[in-house]
């Protein structure tokens, strides 16, 4: 079991039309600060490794970085936290700001792959407010296990709050479950969180397994 | 699988009349269906079984047969089964443990091999058997042959298939414990439910399926033909993943049943009550629109039956212009000052205010089905009561009646009545509730 590396996941979201926000990775400290001051600051850090699942827990993740001198530390930082680690380089993500929505896959043994939908943070952390569907599934079935969730009014525009882009998350779960139909060495999948808006649905974290 | 389900020739290899054996009860379950089809006993160690001839071996009959029992020690149950083969049974029930249950993969393959090479359908192993209540036909070791009716019982287990027949409220066209599934499996079984006359509902007790996407495939077919209603033993997650995907973690076993269950159209219930209150209700009464009418003699009963309604979503309509005129009307109802939905005829309501009161709801244009309750006041009229709401039933025959006639040993003939007339009673309020809400149209 091992996490697929940056070069192959960017390929296979791609190949399946799955939006992430700007990414791309790097062992140079120079070359990603040029990167960063292209795509803007803040921008977000984050180590990419084949065998590091948990991130944030290693000390591996910076975000809200907001100018050159906050980059350098926190690029300094995350390479002392991880000393010693294999890795394949660190991210260099802009940040993007919406609603936190999760989308995940598992493949079972028995049914094949199990798509997962929840509202990010703690509905899915600590309320498991989340909905399944086994692939293949289509745009109208992803409809009804968006609107199953508990948490869908909050999406829906409840509370005065902008009503998301609900074709968007569709979308995405439906090519999800292209991915998780066609690509069977992969194991399973999280994209948590997944930034949405009124206009769009953006993968800002991904980790695929294989 | 129709020769296995209708067989017109059995042979059981493994008779006994040794009390307590397991070929003991197939031999004298076997017999009850004697004088419907022909019955060969195999045991080269006995000269008779129960009076019945035994051969020593099924190549030493002549007669062709459709079925082939096998309950023998599991180490030569390979021989026999090549036997059976060679004899080309119609199909064949291996009853025998000691295979994959026990760790013994190897041999349970070889066996799958032999009847996949011979080209017969088989049965388990480690299984109970089976049981065609309509023709009389007992093929397994339960200890009684439950009543015919049309509900189809598929068990994983063949403990609980013991405790299910013995409960006599209940018929069945089928049962099957399908043990170990190293030929016909689950998804099979349902297969063959789909187009059989004398089943209106599939009832399922499992622990796990053999094939997930083939079960989901048949399931989804079947379901909107008849109804699937299944339990799942083995919720817990014993081992979470370790690492991995947060996905990973929260998908769960169950959960994955969960989906696959409700993607397929199959109704996954809690309790072995509920799948048997719901295969009850959807194999006797008829489906209706949203909109169910409640009769009470106890008031209290009837605001906790509204509660349960309304956590269901199930309407509780309020009676029309019609229905309150025609209880203004009623002589009987002089006494009942609140006349509304759910109906308080009153504790000391007798026959006749029952009988008004059912009368004028199911008459009601808004009201689909009735709940209708009865506590044991000092006055009531249990068996008159049951009597009118039979009669009233085949009257109104498109609005499904559920009962909740509460009390011990004063009510039990009335509850005999109704169920010998499939109106189900139930000892609970929230079980009727429960029931009817399956019948609605959603």
């Amino acid at each position: 079991m091992e996490i697929l590396s940056f070069e192959e996941t960017r390929k296979i979201l791609l190949k399946y039309k799955l939006p992430f926000c700007r990414t791309e990775i790097f062992n140079s400290k120079d070359k990603a600060l040029i990167f960063a001051k292209q795509i803007g600051f803040p921008v977000v850090l984050k180590v990419h490794a084949q065998k590091i699942f948990h991130k944030s827990e290693v000390g591996g993740v910076k975000v809200n970085i907001k100018d050159e001198e906050e980059f350098v530390s926190s690029w300094n930082q995350i390479e002392k936290n991880i000393q010693g680690k294999n890795i394949e380089g660190i991210l260099v993500q802009e940040m993007v700001s919406g609603s936190e929505i999760a989308l995940g896959m598992k493949r079972d043994q028995q049914f094949g792959p199990v798509l997962m939908f929840g509202l990010g943070g703690i509905f899915i952390e600590i309320i498991k407010d989340v909905a399944f569907r086994i692939a293949p599934i289509n745009t109208e079935e992803a409809i009804e296990m968006i609107k199953e969730t508990k948490g869908f009014e909050i999406l829906n525009g409840a509370r005065g709050k902008k009503k998301v882009d609900l074709a968007g998350i569709a979308e995405m779960i439906v090519n999800l479950s292209n991915l998780s139909f066609k690509e069977e060495k992969v194991q399973s999948i999280d994209f948590n969180p997944v930034m949405v808006t009124d206009k769009q649905a953006l993968i800002t974290d991904f980790r695929i397994i294989i | 699988m129709k020769r296995i389900f209708n067989p017109k020739s059995i042979a059981l290899i493994g008779a006994s009349e040794e009390p307590g054996t397991v070929g003991f009860g197939l031999s004298r379950n076997i017999l009850e269906g004697k004088d419907l089809r022909k019955i060969y006993f195999i045991n080269p160690k006995r000269e008779e079984v129960f009076g019945l001839k035994c051969f020593e071996s099924i190549l030493d009959i002549k007669e062709k047969i459709d079925l082939a029992i096998v309950a023998v020690p599991s180490k030569i149950v390979k021989d026999i089964i090549i036997e059976c083969g060679e004899k080309k049974v119609g199909g064949v029930i291996i009853v025998s443990s000691g295979f994959k249950e026990a760790g013994n993969i190897r041999e349970e393959e070889e066996i799958r091999e032999i009847t996949q090479k011979y080209k017969i359908p088989l049965i388990g192993p480690n299984c109970l058997g089976i049981i065609n209540p309509s023709i009389n036909l007992n093929a397994s070791f339960a200890p009684i042959t439950p009543k015919k009716g049309n509900i189809a019982f598929l068990s994983q287990s063949g403990a609980l298939l013991d405790s299910v027949v013995d409960r006599n409220s209940l018929g069945f066209s089928k049962i099957v414990s399908y043990g170990n599934e190293a030929g016909l499996d689950l998804a099979d079984f349902i297969d063959y439910l789909k187009t059989d006359i004398e089943t209106k509902v599939i009832s399922i007790y499992f622990e796990g399926v053999k094939d997930g996407r083939k079960f989901m495939r048949i399931a989804s077919e079947v379901s909107k033909i008849k109804p699937i209603i299944a339990i799942k033993s083995g919720r817990s997650d014993k081992g979470k993943e370790a690492a991995g995907t947060h996905t990973g973690t929260l998908v769960g076993d169950y959960n994955v049943y969960k989906t696959a269950m409700k993607q397929s159209g199959v109704i996954l219930v809690d309790t072995l009550e509920e799948l048997f209150d719901t295969s009850l209700t959807l194999s006797s009464l008829p489906k209706c629109e949203n909109g169910i009418g409640i009769v009470t003699n106890g008031g209290g009963l009837g605001v906790l039956t509204v509660d349960y309604c309304s956590e269901l979503g199930i309407n509780i309509p309020n009676l029309s212009k019609t229905t309150l005129s025609l209880l203004e009307k009623s002589k009987a109802m002089e006494k009942v000052v609140s006349k509304n939905n759910p109906l308080d005829v009153l504790g000391d309501a007798l026959a006749d205010r029952y009988a008004v009161g059912i009368e004028s709801l199911l008459r009601d244009k808004d009201i689909n089905g009735l709940i209708i309750i009865s506590t044991p006041q000092l006055m009531t009229e249990h068996e008159k009561n049951a009597k009118i709401i039979v009669e009233l039933r085949n009257k109104y025959p498109l609005k499904p009646i559920v009962c909740c006639f509460l009390g011990g040993q004063s009510v039990e003939s009335a509850i005999k009545y109704l169920e010998l007339n499939q109106i189900p009673n139930y000892t609970d309020v929230k079980r009727a509730v429960k029931s009817i809400n399956g019948l609605i149209k959603r």
